[in-house]
């Protein structure tokens, strides 16, 4: 469960007004001028006549479905990850890209502006032990090169973000390349496991309406190496990293205000993806659910009845002021699996067009009463 | 207190003159306030158009003939990391179906949101972007322009481009939340780049692309890299550069119309002058009576001063408030003569500069002060004895008529030494210019004296004595009709000298346009933004084909736009009778045609040569696509279509340098025995089926050329015009006074025996005498104006070498004028002579 899934295709439309009053001059990262939208403002409105939709599930095809699938009226690829140097210092990061059909279908028309296809692209890093943490995003077009995406070879761009295959016809190993404002990641993924098809073999239903769903895999163990780079300083990094793929042309019901997400990697080879949709009134809706994924690849999925998610602790946003839960603790009693969650550092909250708080997180607990640790990350969204 | 009352009492009792001194200090102040308001808001709207609309932009990158490449966008932010750049093709539409000439299409890249600047809708707006987007003819408006076009959200724009109609929706009203938003939206439509692309017919080309490039080692370092990734032919530009070359452009046409209505504030000035005179001279005696009593010069001093900034504040503030009406009417002009000599500009509304208004303020007090001085010394002179004759006044009067004329004429040397120093800088040709008019005023009486001498035997013969007397009467009190026949004589001569150097101008143009449009046909595209307007090659093959077309010349016309401001630039395909159509300043016709088809070699018209000091044999460096390129100039030729200038090149030259094989316009000669009106039918008939060109004979294009000239001109005429107003009343007011304080003298005359028929003969022979003075000189003054106009003020601003035409008529008018306006003084003084019994009329004296 990803942040675009929840949003209608206003999105992109609301965001490009935001970036039209922020100043480019500053660093995104103090920013704080932009007029804000609550996330709930975004959701719901949006057109779906005309559109591609998921009603049933259907057969995943690779490469093929690694690129976009234009007549959904939205997707993502989603890259977050955990690094460190040789030394040990440690760093977090997030590519990810965002599409969004404004129309069903493209115009006939002269230009080679005119497109019905709309980029949009967050990336950050968490420099974990200086306690720093940068975010950028960018806003495109799909047309003249400047944003897109493509099967073959596989590749996603927004300007001189990206992220392409470099394989032959493969989409692995990945390359993943994005720098702004003396912050830089270089990295190159591969991937441990087959996808994991999320939901009922990938399609993943949001709400009780039928078409209310997308189609959702992830790939969840890629080892990654590469480099990272703040200002003139260059480090080589190792780590784990995750990618989320989700397809849709989705509304959201009006209760549902917001989620928690955690796509956590264990030491024990195993991941757990869970989200949990907040409804108004505070209580978890029954569409929220997530996936074990066992070291082998098996994947099992978990309803939202088999999971306990308590909140720990609060963390309160100096600069948005927004309160967001900030350490946790998940139990899955079938599985005698207890973790305590903690965030890397509290301060991960993206201040951009649309506000929310993803960052990396580390895992301790127990698991069939052997103890376990792990990485990951979380998504929160909907907090004031 | 009892000075104040005196001079209460004595204003009550010469309303007039009060009224009409007032009335004309209004005027002058109205016009000096009018033409800077109406300047400020044009310049205003301008800089705002491309300063303020730009918003943070630091730099732009320009092209050449063909604009921006699209793709360099891509390569920008890609390549280069220029993060904050913006893609801008700009084009224009007529909207006649919604009343507007001309409607500004502005196409952006909403995605770019950060550097659009108010372009674009703030996020509490509400407007959806998404249609502006993905909808191909959809457009954004401010709310004021779409209510001045008449339409509502969701409502349609009928526009004409390239004379094809074209139908818009309106998606989305902009509501700018400051005035400087609002004056830069204006008439102006915003669309997105694509659908711009789409309604101008430029696919693949911008205007611009706009970038924000932040100070500081960041800055410089990304500017390397910008300039690293640019392709030869297009160049980046800070904004304020181009904010300025283009404001540099409309400097010296501002600048004159400042000057020319400043004309009309000296005539003002003069006005008080006469008025604070002539009340100076009548109250001597009371005066002389006030000194007895113990008053002192300075308080005497004080006194006129007052009464004369009194007169001066109340002219000036109602001189403002006309201004303000007055400059409304004026913008329009203003405007439409910066659209069609300069660039496309359109002006919502007159904004009202609190400086232009302090500006004239001072002006007009200014001058009142400046006026009342000498006046208000004289009244000190009045010695403190209760009777002073009239006589003494004027004995010395005419004892200081030769200083007077000796400061006139060192005043003219100095007018004219100042015109003489050879310096590009308008306000000393000016300065030269005012001088030479107060010594032509300081000249007057002395000069008034020497014509009336040779009138009165002239008078006498046709009129007998009453003839006779009124000669001498004008010489006679000189100290009261010197001053305004002086002031007449100005007033009369600033519009006989605006008037010359228009028809100057007009006929020098028309006898250029005869010589230059050569061809018996023209052909031009029709533009909607500069970096497409081109001809079909099609179309031009039909054409050239038509039968009765004997031969065919092309020419392309581009603004090639570069740091240095821009510069105009016309690619010729040289026909055998090309040389025929131009006249040479500078280099010789017999061997620059040859050099110019042979080497890498420009021609330049004479405001060209003259605002860039270039001459034969200097080089012009031009920005091709083959990078910054020398061309030698071979000649200098006459050319009054643009005051910037232009370079002409041989086609053949141009294609070796640009990739532009684009015709932007044809030159047809009929074949001999071919009717020319028969063959525009005949070509636009061929042309049915392309987009539409104008096709116009060389008569009509020739008629609309003059047609443009004279809207050009309407400013200057409008402000001739106004400047007569205000002689009109200078004339009225002064000869008016003069006539009714001869109230006792014409009086004893009645008594003699004068009838009232004789009566009315005598005053209105002698204000028609002093307007026909006024007028009389004012012809000379009037002709030594036009020529400093000319040669020197002309040729300063635009570098335009004029021949020069009078038109007598202009002359008669002059005296007309005059003549006019002061027999219309003398009736009413004349009418209450012989309505009041004489008894009565010397008893009240």
């Amino acid at each position: 469960m990803r942040l675009l899934n929840l949003i209608a295709s206003g999105l992109l439309a609301a965001t490009l007004l935001l970036a039209a009053c922020s100043d480019p001059q500053e660093d995104p990262a103090v920013d704080n001028s932009s007029a804000r939208f609550s996330v709930a403002q975004l959701l719901g409105g949006g057109n779906t006549e005309g559109y591609v939709r998921a009603y049933a599930p259907r057969p995943f095809v690779f490469p093929a479905d690694h690129g976009p699938h234009p007549g959904y009226r939205q997707e993502w690829w989603y890259f977050t990850g955990n690094l460190a140097t040789p030394e040990g210092r440690r760093f977090g990061f997030q590519l990810t890209f965002f599409r969004t059909a404004l129309t069903p279908a493209p115009a006939a028309r002269a230009s080679a502006w005119a497109t019905n296809q709309a980029y949009m692209a967050h990336f950050t890093l968490s420099d974990i032990d200086a306690g720093r943490f940068h975010a950028f995003e960018r806003f495109s077009r799909a047309a003249l090169g400047l944003a897109g995406a493509s099967v073959q070879p596989f590749r996603v761009w927004l300007e001189d973000w990206s992220a392409q295959g470099t394989g032959d016809d493969a989409a692995l190993p990945m390359r993943l390349r994005a720098a702004q404002d003396g912050v830089a990641i270089d990295l190159s993924l591969d991937s441990l496991k087959p996808p994991v098809l999320q939901g009922d073999r990938g399609l993943s239903q949001k709400g009780p309406a039928p078409g209310n769903a997308s189609y959702y895999y992830s790939l969840t163990r890629m080892p990654t190496h590469g480099t990272v780079r703040i200002g003139s300083r260059s480090f080589p990094v190792e780590g784990l990293s995750w990618m989320d793929r989700e397809w849709s042309t989705s509304a959201l019901s009006g209760d549902q205000v917001g989620w928690d997400w955690f796509a956590l990697q264990l030491s024990d080879g195993r991941e757990l993806m869970f989200y949990q949709m907040r409804r108004r009134d505070g209580s978890a809706d029954p569409f929220s659910s997530g996936v074990l994924v066992q070291a082998e690849g098996a994947s099992r999925r978990l309803a939202l009845q088999e999971v306990e998610l308590r909140v720990a602790g609060h963390w309160q946003s100096p600069r948005s002021g927004a309160r967001y839960p900030s350490r946790w603790t998940i139990r899955i009693p079938a599985e005698e699996l207890e973790l305590e969650v903690v965030p890397h550092l509290a301060g991960q909250e993206l201040d951009l067009a649309v506000r929310y708080w993803e960052g990396a997180v580390q895992v301790r607990g127990n698991a069939q009463g052997r103890p376990v640790t792990g990485q990951g990350y979380v998504e929160l969204t909907g907090y004031d | 207190m009892i000075l104040r009352r005196a001079s209460l009492r004595y204003f009550l009792r010469h309303p007039w003159q009060a009224m009409l001194s007032v009335l004309g200090v209004a005027i002058g102040v109205a016009v000096v306030a009018a033409v800077d308001l109406a300047n400020e808001s044009a310049r205003r709207a301008f800089v705002l158009s491309i300063e303020s609309l730009s918003g943070p932009v630091t730099h732009q990158i320009v092209g050449g003939p063909n604009g921006v490449p699209e793709t360099l966008y891509r390569t920008l932010r890609i390549e280069a990391g220029a993060r904050a750049a913006m893609p801008v093709l700009e084009g224009h539409a007529a909207a006649p179906q919604h009343g507007r000439r001309s409607l500004r299409i502005v196409g952006v890249d909403p995605f770019a949101g950060n550097v659009a600047g108010p372009y674009l809708p703030t996020a509490q707006s509400g407007i959806d972007l998404r249609r502006l987007l993905v909808e191909p003819a959809t457009g954004l408006l401010a709310r004021a322009t779409a209510q001045r076009l008449g339409l509502a959200l969701q409502d349609r724009l009928h526009l004409e481009i390239r004379g094809a109609p074209v139908t818009l929706t309106v998606v989305g009203l902009l509501d700018p939340d400051n005035e400087t938003t609002r004056q830069a939206l204006a008439d102006t439509l915003i669309v997105d780049i694509a659908t711009a692309q789409e309604l101008l017919g430029a696919q693949g080309r911008l205007s611009r692309i706009d970038l924000i490039v932040p100070e500081g080692t960041a800055g410089a370092s990304l500017l390397e890299r910008i300039r690293a990734v640019l392709p030869s032919g297009v160049e980046l530009v800070p904004a304020q550069t181009r904010a300025a070359s283009m404001t540099e452009m409309t400097r010296a046409f501002q600048l004159n119309l400042n000057a020319l209505s400043l004309l009309a504030l000296i005539v003002g000035a003069f006005l008080i002058y006469n008025t604070m005179t002539f009340s100076v001279v009548q109250r001597r005696p009371l005066i002389g009576t006030l000194r007895t009593l113990g008053v002192t010069r300075r308080e005497v001093f004080a006194l006129v001063l007052g009464e004369a900034l009194l007169i001066g504040a109340a002219g000036t503030a109602l001189g403002l408030g006309l201004g303000l009406v007055l400059a409304d009417g004026l913008l329009g002009l203003v405007t439409r003569t910066i659209d069609d000599l300069y660039f496309n500009l359109t002006v919502s509304k007159l904004t009202i500069a609190p400086a232009s208004l302090a500006k004239s303020l001072v002006l007009g007090l200014g001058a009142t002060v400046l006026a009342a001085l000498a006046p208000a010394r004289e009244a000190t002179h009045a010695p403190p004895v209760t009777v002073l004759s009239r006589s003494s006044v004027e004995t010395q009067a005419h004892r200081r008529r030769p200083w007077l004329a000796g400061a006139g004429a060192a005043a003219m040397l100095l007018g004219a030494a100042l015109l003489l120093i050879p310096s590009k800088a308008l306000p000393l040709s000016y300065a030269g210019l005012f001088a030479i008019i107060i010594g032509f005023a300081l000249l007057t009486p002395a000069v008034t004296v020497v014509l009336m001498r040779v009138l009165r035997p002239v008078m006498g013969a046709l009129f007998g004595i009453l003839g006779r007397m009124a000669a001498r009467g004008v010489v006679v009190s000189l100290s009261r009709t010197g001053v305004a026949v002086a002031a007449l004589a100005v007033a009369i001569a600033t519009t006989i000298g605006m008037a010359v150097m228009i028809g100057s101008f007009r006929a020098t143009v028309a006898h250029w346009l005869d010589q230059y449009m050569h061809a018996d046909i023209y052909v031009s595209a029709l533009e909607s933004t500069p970096v497409n307007a081109s001809l079909d090659r099609a179309l031009v093959e039909r054409l050239a084909t038509t039968p009765g077309v004997a031969a065919v010349t092309t020419g392309r016309y581009v603004t090639i736009e570069s740091a240095d401001g821009f510069t105009e630039l016309n690619a010729l395909s040289l026909g055998p009778r090309t040389h025929e159509a131009f006249a040479f300043k500078e280099g010789d016709p017999a061997t620059l045609w040859s050099e110019l088809q042979q080497e890498d070699t420009v021609i330049v018209s004479e405001p060209y040569a003259y605002h860039h000091g270039l001459r034969v044999g200097d080089t012009v460096s031009l920005r091709t696509d083959r990078g910054q390129r020398p061309f030698r100039v071979v000649g200098v030729f006459y050319h009054y279509g643009t005051s910037q200038g232009v370079v002409m090149m041989d086609r053949a030259t141009y294609d070796r340098y640009w990739d532009d094989p684009r015709i932007g316009s044809l030159g047809i000669y009929a074949e001999p025995a071919m009717q020319v009106e028969a063959l525009v039918e005949a070509l636009r008939q061929r042309a049915a089926g392309f987009a539409p060109v104008n096709i116009r004979s060389n008569r009509t294009l020739h008629a609309t050329s003059l047609a443009i000239f004279d809207r050009t001109f309407a400013i200057t005429s409008v402000l001739r015009a106004l400047v007569m107003l205000v002689a009109f009343i200078g004339i009225l007011s002064a000869l008016m006074a003069i006539q009714l304080e001869r109230a006792r003298e014409l009086a004893v005359l009645r008594a003699n025996g004068l009838t009232p028929r004789q009566l009315w003969g005598l005053v209105s022979t002698e204000t028609g005498l002093m307007g026909a003075v006024a007028g009389v000189l004012a012809i000379p003054q009037g002709l030594v104006l036009a020529l400093a106009l000319i040669f020197v003020v002309n040729l300063r601003s635009f570098g335009w070498t004029m021949q020069v035409v009078v038109d007598p008529m202009v002359m008669v008018q002059g005296l007309l004028l005059a003549v006019t306006a002061a027999l219309l003084a003398g009736l009413y003084p004349a009418l209450r002579m012989t309505r009041t019994p004489p008894a009565l009329a010397l008893r009240s004296e």
